[in-house]
């Protein structure tokens, strides 16, 4: 059997008072080196959920259990060795050269050699060498993204297993990029047994790109399975509206949106 | 290079004054080695701590406009101070049947410090507090909160001078004014004392500040213990801004403008910021207190109103500046 990396148990968060539920999942089994990506309309509470992995929300009621270890009791520095997070987008007031931010990447590193040469290593990763010498002030949201992205690259460089949680990244790329970003990711993390749980809106990366579909509407774990094996109808139960299903001759499955 | 211009900078303004120092036996004036020297060496401590404390507000909040004064640490500081005059005989009387007279003495002499340090303190719970509510990376929210926080720590020092009497309000007007004249040996040890402390408590942190630069949620996914660290820059900042003002008053926008000037010339880089904002408030205040006992002679002008008249435009012109490059 495969090893669980992160498994939760009766989690509830909720807004305010009782009455607002964000998030409610009863059970959930995550595998070391799945590739996850979260599925679901705007304000389903994907993000919520992401953040509750992350850490960055305390669950109002249940237990997530990360190498079988309740995550409230991580140390900062000890979780930073075994999970990364990019967030939806990170603005900034204060003018730090991009080089920087990169290698800020591994401030808690254990290992705090090489910076330079894995910094270099993680831009050119995320297709933004060119702005190695740029302030990130001044960059477009795309070429934000991609630093942030190299930002995360450069927390894992030299761990195995871990954990990355990514929080709809490439919405500020261009088509091209957006692709050119996955299969980087997805041979990063094939390489590190990396663990990948994405919030995406395009359903298409997420077909192409990804092994498992958590389907989430009103905070609810609306389907959980393979997603290949997820069924049109499903998606157009998920998002309220119609899909057209295409299938190519190497088995590849697109849904456009109607 | 930034030590040389120090150097030269202290060397013209010991020189410079309404009693000219005789140049073949400036070994032995008097007015040189003991008013001069130790008032441009405060000068230069005070504007140095004002300017790291600059530099710690600013990484501390997110924001490049942040200054301690401006957040009212200063004047919370200064209150403090205020209510440690107003209700000193009250406090002596309640404290009298607990400690002898010497050892009464002894908290005398540190009650304006430690009120100080205790005011700045409190202001910068208060306003760590206010900024887990409302963010302080935007300009507006910080503003608006340093401007209410402001005009509730005067007013009450308001009150204060309300309730005191002649020789205390005396004493007020010493720190809401804001000078280095009193420089002397104590001020100066605790002056230094603090200012080393601080840097070896907070400059070693220099890349966890920089990841707090990236926001806070991205800071705790990186590693950085978010509350430890930002309980020291409380501390530090509390501290510096507590020294400055029980030894010279306030002082206004050195703590501003030295870090801002010093992010335009290296950039946001803590480890060089910190430093270099060091260095030039230091700087700064020399040069300030220079002018400030000179312009007007025979009679003398209170820094802190010196460097409030220069910083204040300059300040607006920053905030100008920054909407410009919001809106277009």
């Amino acid at each position: 059997m495969d090893k669980t990396i992160l498994s939760i148990e009766n989690l509830k968060k909720f807004w305010c008072s009782e009455s607002k539920l964000a998030v409610d999942i009863s059970q959930l089994n995550i595998n070391l080196g799945e590739r996850i990506a979260i599925l679901g309309p705007s304000g389903s509470g994907k993000s919520s959920f992401l953040k509750l992995i992350a850490n960055d929300l305390r669950p109002s009621q249940g237990v997530i259990f990360f190498h079988g270890k309740n995550l409230a009791q991580w140390t900062a520095r000890d979780l930073s060795h075994h999970r990364a997070v990019l967030p939806q987008s990170a603005a900034m007031n204060l003018e730090l050269p991009v080089s920087l931010i990169v290698s800020l990447g591994r401030v808690s590193s254990i290992d705090q050699t090489q910076k330079n040469s894995i910094t270099q290593e993680c831009l050119r990763l995320s297709n933004a060498s060119h702005l190695t010498n740029a302030s990130y002030q001044i960059l477009s949201g795309g070429e934000r993204a991609r630093v942030q992205m190299a930002r995360v690259f450069a927390q894992l460089w030299d761990v195995k297993d871990a954990l990355l949680l990514l929080d709809e990244p490439f919405a500020a790329l261009d088509p091209y990029l957006q692709i050119a970003l996955l299969k980087n990711l997805n041979q990063f993390a094939t390489e590190r047994r990396i663990t990948v749980m994405a919030v995406l809106h395009d359903v298409n990366q997420a077909l192409q790109f990804f092994d498992r579909g958590l389907f989430i509407k009103s905070g609810q774990l609306l389907v959980d399975a393979s997603l290949d094996d997820i069924s049109k109808h499903a998606f157009e139960e998920l998002y309220g509206n119609q899909f057209l299903e295409f299938i190519t001759d190497n088995k590849h499955r697109f849904l456009i949106a109607q | 290079m930034s030590i040389l211009g120090l150097l030269m900078c202290f060397i013209g303004a010991i020189f410079i004054g309404p009693i000219p120092i005789p140049l073949d036996a400036w070994q032995e004036s008097a007015i040189l080695w003991d008013i001069r020297v130790p008032r441009a060496l405060l000068a230069i401590l005070v504007g140095a701590g004002l300017g790291l404390a600059g530099a710690i507000a600013q990484a501390f909040f997110r924001n490049p406009l942040a200054d301690p004064a401006l957040l009212g640490v200063s004047s919370g500081a200064a209150l403090a101070v205020a209510l440690s005059i107003v209700t000193q005989t009250w406090l002596e009387m309640m404290l009298s049947d607990y400690f002898e007279v010497s050892t009464l003495h002894v908290l005398r002499s540190y009650a304006i410090p430690l009120a100080a340090f205790l005011g700045a303190l409190t202001s910068c719970y208060i306003l760590l507090f206010i900024s887990r509510k409302i963010s302080f990376a935007s300009v507006a929210n910080l503003l608006l909160c340093g401007i209410a926080f402001n005009a509730f720590s005067s007013a009450l020092v308001g009150v204060c001078i309300y309730l005191s009497d002649d020789e205390q309000l005396r004493d007020f007007m010493f720190w809401t004014l804001g000078s280095v004249a009193s420089a002397n040996q104590q001020s100066l040890f605790w002056v230094g004392a603090v200012l080393i402390g601080v840097v070896a408590l907070i400059y070693p942190l220099y890349q966890s500040i920089n990841a707090l630069s990236l926001g806070e949620d991205i800071a705790h996914h990186l590693g950085i213990n978010l509350k430890k660290l930002q309980v020291r820059m409380i501390l530090c900042i509390a501290l510096l801004c507590g020294v400055s003002v029980a030894c010279c008053g306030m002082i206004g926008f050195i703590s501003l403008v030295a870090p801002q000037m010093v992010r335009m010339m290296v950039g946001s880089d803590q480890r060089y910021v910190m430093i270099f904002s060091m260095f030039l408030g230091g700087l700064l205040l020399l040069v300030a207190d220079t002018l400030a006992r000179t312009v007007a002679l025979p009679a003398e002008m209170p820094v802190g109103i010196f460097t409030s008249l220069i910083g204040a435009p300059y300040f607006l012109y920053l905030v100008k500046k920054r909407a410009a490059a919001f809106h277009g």
